[in-house]
């Protein structure tokens, strides 16, 4: 399975990006990493060069709203030839946001899974079950 | 007496001619209504005659530069690598279609030089279908090269008669991939230089090749430091009559594009102050700083119409300000260089002639000032002599210089 990931908008919070590299790649994922200071368009391009099966941003900064939220209207430009999982996790929100709010805002904007300060581990294993229970 | 490495060196512009021998370098201005070789002779002729063909070497960019037409998969991978690729192998007149809209696209009425298609990482299949052979059937074009997936290879080539197919430019990594596809073209661009008429008859003073003048200046990059006062990282200007050149070390590149290092050059074709006065002007009157910038200058906008020196002094002033503008991060179609880490920029070609150093850093000073928020600026070389495409010329050894041309 191939994942295009990547830190999206001015984010420079580098660390947990090549956590998330090392991990996928452990799991057995093949990674395009496309690493910090990503913009949107650049990840859909890169699901269309790579036909990646699985997008996973990360924000850490965050603006992960602002820069997500036309998510909708862009992958209307685009054709995916496969189902691609749409995959969101790091510091989703900003100050005294409700954090409950948070997943389904996102899920909103277009995302298949939503983790606002979730471990990745546990994030990663949700995925895998995702793809198994969609295969 | 002949000396080891007697040489004489031309460089054909679209305005002058600039011929350098034992260091001194002398401008001849262009009669246009003469072939160029005649025009050459006479002009040089005498001196010609003290030579002989091995010890000629001439540079031109008196040609007009080849056309490309790129089909590609996405705007941030495919059409960003191959339109980088195309710029640096000298061509300038480049259009882009996006595969997802081909079939909206509008097919271009001239003939293009090459049609470049692209797109996926080597492993992705079913790219392309019928809507790019219905479209390229409406497309008038010389030359077509496949430059993407390994697994389309098989498919495009039974359905495109003429078809090259070259490496794929996207790595595995998504990086870029210059080699065979910057090779192809750069050929491209010299068989057009030597199938044009005029430059054709250059041959008969000559036994080396005849290279591009901003491939030239572009070999002389890596020597600049020895000859002119400069600090790295640095980027050369050479605007001229017909085009602005702008020469640049890849690491000044604010991208993602991971390349070979090395220099860049990017051409604008329609910066010139001459012969594309009327584009530059109109290039200008839509840059929404101009009216600012022109009273910065003191002059107002009917100067653009004027044909006095004055008027050709603002005008390669805002060549300058134009072509920073298009590699700044104001402006998202060219390659976006760290102007804000630059030491030197160094001008050269017909400007140095017509700009001096206050009016050159008075431009460059509103340029930093206004777009970058900058007060300090990076010291300004200025060519005076136009010697720098001199350096590029004596960097090949003889036996380089007189491969065999196929
Ligand atoms: C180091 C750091 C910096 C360094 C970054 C250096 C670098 N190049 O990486 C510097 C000093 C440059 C910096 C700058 C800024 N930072 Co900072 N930074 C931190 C800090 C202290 C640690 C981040 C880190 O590396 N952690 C270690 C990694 C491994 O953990 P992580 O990033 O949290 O990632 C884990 C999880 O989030 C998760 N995860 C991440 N992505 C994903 C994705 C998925 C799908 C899943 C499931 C999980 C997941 O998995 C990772 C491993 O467990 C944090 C605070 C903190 N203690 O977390 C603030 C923090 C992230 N920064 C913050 C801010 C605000 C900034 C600045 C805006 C500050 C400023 N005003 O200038 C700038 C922004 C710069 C920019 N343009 O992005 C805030 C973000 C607030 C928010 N989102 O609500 C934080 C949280 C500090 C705070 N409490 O206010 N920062």
């Amino acid at each position: 399975m191939k994942v295009v990931t990547g830190v999206v908008g001015n984010d420079i919070h580098v660390v947990a990006n090549r956590l998330i590299e090392i991990s996928l790649k452990e799991r057995g994922f093949t990674v395009f990493n496309l690493g910090v200071n990503t913009y949107l368009e650049e990840f859909l391009d890169a699901i269309v060069e790579t036909d990646a099966d699985v997008l996973l941003i990360s924000s850490l900064n965050g603006e992960a709203e602002g820069w997500c939220r036309d998510l909708q209207i862009l992958k209307k430009q685009y054709t995916f030839r496969k189902d691609v999982v749409f995959m969101i996790g790091g510091n989703l929100g900003v100050g005294e946001m409700d954090p409950d709010a948070l997943v389904p805002k996102f899920k909103n904007y277009g995302f298949d899974l939503v983790f606002h300060q979730v471990d990745l581990n546990v994030g990663l294993d949700t995925l895998e079950n995702y793809l198994k229970a969609h295969a | 007496m002949s000396a080891p490495n007697r040489k004489l060196l031309f460089d054909i512009g679209s305005t002058y001619f600039k011929m350098a021998e034992n260091g001194t370098i002398r401008h001849y201005f262009r009669d246009f209504n003469r072939p160029i070789f005649d025009d050459l002779m006479e002009k040089c002729g005498d001196t010609i005659a003290k030579y002989r063909p091995e010890e000629i070497q001439i540079c031109s960019s008196a040609n007009g530069g080849l056309s490309t037409l790129i089909i590609g998969l996405s705007n941030s991978f495919s059409l960003k690598y191959a339109i980088n690729i195309a710029f640096n192998s000298g061509i300038n007149i480049i259009d882009t279609v996006l595969y997802h809209d081909i079939d909206t696209a509008k097919p271009p009425v001239e003939m293009i030089d090459v049609v470049i298609v692209v797109g996926g990482i080597d492993g992705v299949g079913r790219i392309f279908d019928d809507r790019l052979f219905d479209f390229l059937q409406d497309c008038a074009y010389q030359n077509i090269v496949y430059v993407g997936s390994a697994d389309e290879r098989g498919y495009l080539s039974e359905k495109l008669e003429k078809l090259v197919v070259l490496d794929n430019i996207i790595t595995d990594k998504l990086k870029i991939n210059e080699g065979a596809l910057k090779t192809y073209l750069t050929d491209l661009y010299q068989a057009d230089i030597m199938g044009k008429e005029d430059i054709k008859h250059l041959y008969e003073i000559t036994a080396n090749q005849i290279y591009s003048t901003p491939y030239i200046v572009n070999r002389a990059l890596s020597h600049i430091s020895d000859r002119l006062d400069v600090a790295d990282p640095f980027i050369v200007i050479d605007i001229g009559g017909a085009t602005t050149d702008i020469h640049y070390s890849s690491d000044l590149v604010n991208d993602n594009i991971v390349g070979e290092g090395g220099y860049d050059r990017l051409v604008f074709k329609k910066l010139g102050v001459y012969k594309s006065r009327e584009s530059l002007i109109h290039t200008a009157r839509q840059n929404e700083f101009v009216y600012e910038l022109l009273n910065y200058l003191n002059v107002t906008e009917n100067i653009l119409e004027e044909e006095s020196e004055a008027a050709t002094k603002v005008l390669m002033q805002l060549a300058i300000f134009l072509v920073l503008y298009k590699v700044s991060r104001h402006h998202s179609d060219y390659v976006e260089l760290k102007l804000e880490n630059l030491n030197s920029i160094v001008l050269t070609g017909g400007i140095t002639k017509v700009l001096n150093q206050e009016e050159s850093e008075t431009i460059i000073r509103f340029f930093y000032k206004k777009l970058l928020h900058f007060h300090q600026i990076p010291g300004i070389v200025l060519d005076k002599n136009y010697e720098i495409w001199t350096y590029g010329m004596q960097e090949f050894t003889n036996e380089e210089a007189t491969k065999e041309l196929s």
